[in-house]
């Protein structure tokens, strides 16, 4: 364990070498003289000269390199070269939260919605439940995540009245089908206490459903259509509320993808050996997919949501900039309006390395759930 | 129990509808049993062909003749008519071309060609002025979507045609998103091919290369390349094709790695081919149609960085209509006219859907592992 760690940390090295050197040399693939793209073209020459000392142009490039690489290990990342000009290591603290607040609400909201539709899905494959949300999913995937929270903006918030109803009819149609089918399952239970106790989880899942629906359309959440509540300022909820529709946003696609690739899995999973067995057993089918099913299915789903974390993380400078919240994605889209370079190479080399570093964590993970990967072929 | 039937696969024809039939005939394929189903197929044919017909009229009769009714009611009208006149031509597709038919790729496919053929011929269409707006100032801003007009779609703010626009943006999204794709693909394949056969440092150096460009959210590279580059299409297509070659490298890498152990590769060698060769001739040939079946689904991949791109406002940047550009203006009047959003991305979801669903069949065809998995 201790060994495998260490080797993918030696390879990491390398990686984060190249990675900072492609942002260290971003300063100078820009066109013509970075002064000049920083000033504009009406500053003095001492100005010029200013900047070019600033950004150490009159050294050699190992030498700047090497500064500009000892600076940034110590969290140095030095000050915007557009006013107003402000340490750029604190910019970043104050927007890196924001965005990972709303990449791991959207990974939660993702991992959890797909968990249950792959779920159900995989329950009873080809039946009506399980092509219509296959269906859907490979549509949701086509949806450019801008569209997704325009759509998003356009229902929630301007059309709440409509959501609202939407959710109570759905909710009372759902808990409707959930009775229906309980007066047919619950009579494959054999009488006594085992039927009863299915009746009563069958009722309290109807229950919740529509206690659901109801105190969402009573009191549906009033989203922000702009704007962002810190955490710490007044609790947890009002930032969670903040954050919950650019987080949906991005969590829609992802919830796709995971959903079919989870499905799939499931439905190979379900025809081993194991299962048949448990079946025979007795186990109640749902038992069968939650506790015998589910984890040995769940690998693909890991490696796919590390690779969405990235998506996760570029995905957020759209949300961003479409419900205006002042995270990365906002600060790097505007630091390329105000040509601000040495802004945007340490954005991009700070989300580069926590990725980097998230994806180590899912590969490790891996041998946690896997016992077959512990010892053997690391 | 439920969960016993995982991979039941439909059969083509169901014995309970054509039981007659089949106590009538002989032991036959498949293929004779559907040839011998008159029946079935007239069946289909009397249900397909009006819910076609109906579905039809119900579009025509929301969106051109009830110019005058609620827009809550004309879309669902449409929206109705849309689905009836799906599920009547699948029925009718069936009945005539077999029950396998699969109506949803064809009309994919078929979305594809109406819009690259619009795009290709859009300086021949009879557009009114979508870019110029010194041209536009007599005519009527904000004019909502009527098919019978001249602007059948409607006008942005400043009086520039929306269906110009839209068909304008298509060329860029086309061109931007095929030719990034092309040059993307040539590039990684050709490193990959080298990379794969080669294995040794040569492999090694690419790999590490790869990974240090798939260490950056695909997005964020985006930014870091458009940063640097003046906004026009040219740049944005070579910073989208830099983006995918890392992807195709390693795919190219995979699929030379497969045959790159066969006894074909193998008695070249032993005849005295020089390595060029056998990357050219052999290795090659056996590569390409994985690889360029999965190009089709980065087409669409890339159709919606680039909008992406023109929808934050630094990639194709207006006068020339794009689809992003199009919902980012359009937003500021998004509560009043959410058509000059939902109209682009419509075109936008329409094109990528058609991409995704023509590149998965493609896939499911052509690449080897893909069928594996």
């Amino acid at each position: 364990m201790l060994r495998s760690l260490g080797a993918r940390l030696l390879r990491l090295v390398p990686v984060l070498f190249l990675v900072s050197l492609g942002t260290f040399f971003l300063v100078d693939l820009v066109p013509g003289d970075p002064a000049v793209a920083i000033l504009g073209s009406n500053a003095t020459p001492e100005q010029y000269e200013a900047v070019r000392a600033e950004l150490g142009l009159n050294e050699s490039v190992v030498t700047r390199y090497f500064d500009w690489l000892g600076d940034t290990l110590r969290g140095d990342l030095g000050e915007s070269l557009t006013p107003p000009t402000q340490s750029v290591t604190d910019l970043i603290q104050s927007r890196l939260p924001v965005t990972i607040q709303i990449a791991t609400m959207a990974m939660l909201i993702s991992v959890t919605v797909s968990i249950v539709l792959a779920l159900a899905a995989a329950y009873r494959p080809g039946k009506v439940f399980d092509r219509v949300t296959s269906g859907t999913a490979f549509a949701a995937i086509a949806v450019p995540q801008f569209l997704t929270g325009l759509l998003l903006i356009f229902f929630v918030l301007f059309h709440t009245d409509l959501v609202r109803w939407f959710v109570l009819v759905a909710g009372i149609a759902g808990a409707v089908l959930i009775a229906v089918r309980a007066v047919g399952g619950v009579t494959d239970h054999p009488p006594g206490n085992e039927r009863v106790r299915a009746a009563a989880i069958r009722a309290v899942l109807a229950l919740a459903v529509v206690g659901f629906a109801v105190l969402l359309f009573a009191r549906f959440p009033e989203f922000p259509r702009q704007g962002f509540t810190r955490i710490s300022e007044d609790g947890l909820w009002p930032s969670l509320r903040d954050a919950f529709l650019p987080a949906l946003t991005l969590a829609v696609a992802e919830i796709a993808i995971f959903m079919r690739l989870l499905r799939n899995d499931l439905i190979t999973t379900l025809q081993e050996d194991y299962i048949l067995s448990a079946r025979a057993k007795g186990m109640p089918p749902w038992r069968i997919l939650v506790r015998d099913a589910l984890r040995p299915s769940s690998f693909s789903l890991i490696t796919v949501a590390g690779v969405a974390l990235g998506r996760l993380m570029g995905g957020t400078v759209i949300v961003e900039t479409i419900f205006n919240l002042p995270g990365m994605g906002t600060l790097i889209v505007n630091a390329i309006g105000a040509q601000d370079v040495r802004v945007i190479q340490s954005s991009v080399l700070v989300i580069a390395v926590f990725y980097v570093l998230v994806n180590l964590l899912v590969d490790l993970s891996y041998s946690q759930l896997d016992p077959r990967l512990r010892r053997g072929r690391v | 129990m439920a969960v016993s039937e995982p991979t039941e696969t439909k059969p083509v024809v169901q014995p309970a509808t054509i039981g007659a039939d089949v106590a009538a005939g002989t032991a036959a394929g498949a293929s004779d049993i559907d040839a011998m189903l008159p029946r079935r197929r007239s069946r289909l044919l009397r249900f397909g062909v009006p819910t076609a017909v109906a579905g039809i009229a119900l579009v025509v009769l929301g969106a051109v003749v009830m110019t005058e009714g609620t827009t809550w009611v004309r879309l669902s009208m449409i929206g109705a008519g849309l689905l009836a006149a799906y599920i009547g031509i699948d029925r009718v597709a069936k009945a005539v071309f077999g029950a396998t038919f699969d109506t949803g790729l064809w009309m994919a496919a078929g979305w594809l060609a109406l819009i690259t053929l619009s795009a290709a011929f859009a300086d021949l269409l009879p557009l009114s002025e979508h870019e110029d707006v010194s041209k536009t100032l007599t005519v009527t801003p904000m004019l909502t979507p009527d098919l019978l007009s001249s602007h059948p779609l409607g006008t942005d703010s400043q009086g520039l045609d929306v269906l110009g626009g839209v068909i304008y943006g298509a060329r860029v999204s086309l061109v931007v998103g095929v030719g990034a794709t092309v040059l993307g693909m040539v590039l990684g394949a050709a490193i990959g091919l080298v990379a794969g056969y080669l294995r040794g440092i040569v492999d090694a150096a690419v790999g590490l290369v790869g990974d240090a460009m798939l260490a950056f959210p695909p997005l964020i590279l985006l930014l870091a390349m458009v940063a640097v580059l003046e906004p026009s299409i040219f740049n944005t297509t070579i910073a989208l094709a830099i983006l995918t070659v890392p992807t195709y490298i390693r795919l190219t890498r995979a699929n030379t790695l497969l045959f790159a152990q066969r006894e074909f590769v193998l008695a070249a060698k032993a005849l005295g081919a020089k390595n060029r060769r056998i990357i050219v001739r052999e290795l090659l040939p056996n590569v390409v149609l994985p690889v360029v079946s999965y190009g089709v689904i980065v087409v669409g991949a890339l159709v919606v960085a680039e909008a992406s791109l023109s929808f934050l406002g630094v990639g194709v940047q207006r006068p020339t209509p794009t689809w992003g550009n199009m919902i980012a203006a359009a937003q500021s009047r998004f509560e009043s006219d959410p058509h000059l959003v939902f109209i682009p991305g419509a075109c936008l979801f329409l094109t990528v859907y058609a991409l995704n669903r023509v590149g998965e069949s493609a896939r499911a065809v052509w690449d080897p592992r893909q069928r594996e998995l």
